[in-house]
């Protein structure tokens, strides 16, 4: 009775999930669980080999070359009973490039704190080979000419260190701490150039300069919690800190029409304070309201950069004196009048008021921009309603309406289409049917129309009309009809399925008499599951998804400023479908054959193509791009034996193979000779033995 | 399901059963505190117990469940029940709606990130806290990094394709979870972020894109999700999708901007190769430089 029933209490969607022991994707199954659990402590060492080189297999677990790897992890956890106090070590991925660990001490019910650490390494999966010096420093040197170089590692490392305290206070209030600290440094991919003359084999005068990267995320968050059978609030403080050790990216060398093409700004320093409080109160034991309202200031005062090739305009000080400043005010009820009705409702004000100085920036003004900085201001408000009813046979029926405004500023002179506010409203009906021993599932629909003010003329300066014929993807009117389907289905007792079926369109208008920019957009995702007993011993499970997205947008060649297209002879119009079609699967299989030995696999699949058809609407021809297919397989096959109850040895094989005919950098070379490549075809054999112990 | 299977399907069940009944002929002798720690229901219930290895397991709190009545805390009072299993328990979470089930757990677990549960997403669809979270269990999967997607995906079909795209977050090794960026228990932010708006969301780790910057870029103000696709792509830095397709379905197609794709050609290829748009435009996401020079306000240095 309990295998069925649990199964049934979790959901048959979770009971797909649940069908196995846990099984990580990426291959290393979890003998050491994360849990604050007495009877979750254990630990795992053992050592993995990989056979061959993996930038992405990899790219953040740091298997990417061939060699030695240690595997150890471990949870303890400690209950005095007596005093409810808990002491929990943990730790992870400790041999490898991503360790993580954790120390929770906590007397429950009264106070306790933790300290964490983790750290990220995510290592580029690209070869990068180049000659460009002071990789990781703010000081570039860039050969004046194409040159060989030697092959880079480039990777980024975020080192996390958190820190928290919670504390029950008198009567139903609580204190919450939380403090986290994270340093990253690295480098990542990054250039500078235009386009123009460059060396032969070049695209133009582009040369690689990685970003160094040095900088610290901090966030503090204190929070009041009081907690009743009717009244709930949380109320406080959350402030944030970027701070970047280089302000400025700097050159020497490199091609002399990029002389002047330094420094590079580097992210200034940031920080924000916010003030909240949120809250839930049970009016009656059929409705809730709940709130939250905070302010939040951000600013940004980094100093700039400086140097010969950054003049200024008179009256620019040396920092932006950036500040932003957010209103959020949100209320909503939900209410069951009957047993059978529920009603919701729903307000939402997000007012985020840039105000940053305007000032002028650009003297004498170009053509396309009158030289002021242009602060951007965003004025959210939304509101959505919604019924749902119980029907017989437990069916439940929802229909709900949904609205969006939103009111943007901008500057006077620009050369992007621009209305002022955009307005959404959103249909929603759905029949779900939860309760049922074989068959539950949701029928979902939902249309949703923006439209918005009219599109304001873009002008270039002293009111010369610009070209008005892209209505950008955010701002255009656009019709979406979505519908979702999903069915959990248990036919026969060992077995479940599950199918859902999406498919989503979007239908763009462009711009007053144009047929450019933004035409269509369809999203299916078509996926079906299933889990099958066929022992206590032996659980199989087997999963199926079609991913396709498309879209479908326009454009024109070279269309002169007050956008006349084509402006000369037969520049093209044209047109472009984008699609991503993928498929996937993955299949797993768990045994115990004997009760010392148990063994699994664990097969996974996605064949994905990214299409790029181009076609001419009118003028001269143009060519589609080639298609790129990308496939990912990953195979995991485990044995684990135990000599004793609580211990044994553990084997694990992984094959993975990744393969890419991807041209994005395939022909590139930066005018230094700085080329980026990457195995078309990697696979890579990883072994790993591992002993491991639960502490009973 | 033929005669045989079901008899072996059946045998553990009958048996299971009769020691559960011959335990119970002795039920008198048992102690209260045997019934409220789940002594008693263990013989039938095995996995019943587990449930106070954890933190509802905690004598010395006096908000606990085994503090309190024990398993009828939750699952009310077994008194009929140990008369007889033709009597149901008073709470039978098989039999109970989703609402009703999350009413016996939001009775404790209701404040701080869970305040905005009621009219949540996951709440109006139904779902139920034990479709994700598993309490006779040792370990939680809900609760753990590395195997927290696998609840998600549980759902969540299109979002587990994508997290084998080539570009993506380091979810599967277990670096970041889904409720890294989602609170799955209601928030007041789109798409039940854990913070106020996605932008809020993505600063916790991307701060740098923060600003605001003296050349800006409106979209990156807004929401980065214009053009990023958190959950995976296959077009780098998970951009949904790649330049100069992306650019434009914003831009105006005067200069240079409506120039076809090409993988040939100084102009054509220097917007579709390697970084696209971005080999000139490269800091996208807006740029501090206050240079008073012309094409500064291209985020271009």
């Amino acid at each position: 009775m309990k295998a069925r029933d649990t199964l049934r209490m979790a959901g048959m969607a979770a009971a797909l999930m649940a069908a196995f022991d846990t099984v990580h994707a990426q291959g290393v199954e979890v003998q050491v669980p994360f849990a604050l659990n007495v009877d979750s402590s254990a630990a795992a060492i053992g050592l993995g080999y990989a056979l061959d080189d993996a930038p992405r297999f990899g790219m953040y677990n740091g298997i990417t070359k061939e060699g030695y790897y240690g595997l150890f992890d471990f949870n303890l956890v400690d209950r005095d009973d007596a005093t409810g106090t808990w002491n929990w070590l943990s730790g992870r991925n400790l041999g490898l490039d991503s360790p993580q660990a954790r120390y929770e001490y906590s007397k429950q019910g009264n106070w306790g704190y933790y300290l964490d650490y983790s750290k990220i390494t995510r290592n580029e999966p690209y070869t990068v080979t180049t000659a460009v010096g002071g990789i990781g420093s703010p000081n570039l040197s860039i050969p004046t000419t194409p040159t060989a170089g030697a092959p880079v590692d480039l990777r980024t490392k975020r080192e996390a260190i958190g820190v928290g305290f919670d504390k029950f206070l008198y009567g139903n209030w609580n204190l919450q701490v939380r403090f986290r600290n994270e340093e990253k440094e690295g480098a990542r991919l990054f250039a500078r150039g235009t386009t123009g003359a460059g060396p032969a084999g070049s695209f133009g005068a582009f040369e690689f300069a990685p970003e160094p990267i040095n900088s610290a995320t901090r966030q503090l968050e204190a929070k009041i919690g009081y907690n009743d059978s009717k009244l709930q609030l949380s109320g406080g403080y959350y402030g944030t800190a970027y701070n970047n050790q280089y302000t400025g990216l700097n050159f020497t060398g490199g091609l002399a029409g990029l002389s002047n093409f330094t420094p590079i700004a580097l992210p200034p320093d940031n920080q924000s304070q916010q003030l909240y409080l949120s809250g839930g109160y049970g009016f009656t034991p059929t409705t809730r309201g709940t709130f939250k309202l905070a302010r939040t200031q951000a600013t940004q005062e980094a100093a700039f950069v400086t140097g010969p090739f950054v003049p200024l305009a008179p009256g620019i000080g040396d920092n932006l004196m950036g500040r932003v400043d957010t209103t959020l005010v949100q209320a909503g009820v939900t209410s069951r009048p009957m047993p059978k009705l529920t009603l919701l409702a729903d307000l939402r004000y997000d007012d985020r008021d840039d105000k940053t100085p305007v000032l002028v920036y650009l003297t004498p003004p170009s053509s396309t921009s009158n030289g002021e900085n242009e602060p951007r201001s965003i004025l959210t408000k939304t509101g959505k309603v919604e019924a749902s009813y119980m029907l017989p046979a437990s069916f439940r029926l929802s229909g709900g309406i949904g609205y969006e405004e939103k009111k943007r500023n901008t500057s006077p002179v620009r050369v992007v289409s621009y209305r002022e506010t955009t307005e959404e409203t959103s249909y929603r009906v759905e029949l779900r049917r939860t309760m049922s021993e074989t068959v539950t599932g949701a029928l979902a629909y939902v249309h949703s129309d923006r439209d918005g003010s009219p599109f304001q003329q873009t002008t270039v300066l002293a009111g010369t009309p610009g070209s008005n014929l892209i209505a950008p993807i955010h701002l255009a009117d656009r019709k979406r009809d979505k519908v979702r389907l999903s069915v959990n289905w248990a036919p026969i007792e060992p077995l479940s399925l599950q199918f859902v079926v999406e498919d989503a369109k979007d239908s763009y208008s462009g711009r007053d008499g144009s047929n450019l920019g933004p035409r269509e957009g369809r999203a299916q995702n078509y996926s079906v599951d299933a889990a099958y007993t066929f022992s206590e011993q032996l659980q199989a499970n087997a999963w199926y998804s079609l991913n396709n997205t498309r879209a479908e947008q326009s454009t024109c060649v070279a269309a002169s400023a007050t956008g006349v297209c084509p402006a000369v002879g037969a520049t093209p119009i044209w047109g472009a479908t984008l699609q991503n079609l993928s498929s996937s699967f993955g299949i797993g299989v768990r045994d115990k054959p004997q009760s010392d030995l148990e063994v699994g696999a664990d097969l996974s699949y996605s064949d994905i193509k990214d299409e790029y058809r181009m076609d001419t609407i009118a003028g001269n021809p143009v060519t589609s791009l080639p298609d790129i297919s990308t496939t990912l397989t990953r195979l995991n096959l485990f044995a684990r034996h135990a000599f004793q109850k609580n211990s044994g040895i553990r084997i694990d094989y992984i094959y993975d193979r990744f393969r890419t005919n991807d041209w994005t950098w395939s022909s590139w070379m930066y005018a230094d000779g700085t080329r980026i490549t990457q195995d078309p075809d990697q696979q890579v054999t990883f072994f790993g033995v591992s002993y491991y112990y639960r502490f009973q | 399901m033929n005669s045989n299977s079901a008899t072996r399907s059946l045998l553990p069940l009958f048996l299971l059963c009769l020691s559960g009944a011959l335990y119970f002929s002795n039920a008198a002798a048992q102690s209260a505190d045997d019934i409220r720690e789940g002594k008693v229901c263990a013989s039938c219930h095995a996995n019943a117990p587990i449930v106070w290895s954890g933190k509802h397991g905690t004598k010395a709190d006096g908000r606990t469940p085994i503090a309190n009545a024990g398993c009828a805390t939750c699952h009310g009072d077994p008194a009929e029940h140990l008369k007889s299993f033709q009597n149901p328990m008073p709470r039978r979470f098989s039999k109970m709606a989703s609402s009703e089930k999350n009413q016996v757990c939001t009775t404790c677990h209701q404040g701080q990130a869970r305040i905005h549960w009621q009219g949540s997403t996951h709440e109006r669809a139904d779902v139920a806290c034990a479709t994700c979270h598993t309490v006779h269990t040792a370990h939680d999967k809900a609760r753990d990094k590395r195997t927290q997607f696998e609840v998600c995906f549980a759902c969540h079909k299109e979002q587990r394709a994508l997290l084998n795209r080539p570009s993506r977050h380091p979810i599967r090794e277990g670096l970041v979870a889904c409720s890294d960026c989602h609170n799955p228990h209601g928030s007041v932010g789109p798409s039940m972020m854990v913070r106020d708006n996605v932008n809020d969301t993505c600063y916790t780790c991307h701060m740098e894109k923060r600003g605001p910057f003296v050349r800006t870029h409106q979209p990156v103000q807004e929401n980065c999700a214009i053009c990023h696709n958190p959950h995976g792509t296959t077009t780098p830095n998970l951009l949904k999708a790649r330049p100069p397709f992306l650019c434009q379905e914003c831009h105006e197609p005067t200069s240079h901007r409506g120039n076809v794709a090409s993988l040939a050609g100084t102009t054509t290829g220097a917007n579709t190769l390697a970084r696209g748009c971005l080999n000139c435009h490269t800091n996208i996401h807006g740029t501090n430089n206050p240079a008073n020079i012309s094409n500064e306000r291209t985020f271009r240095r």
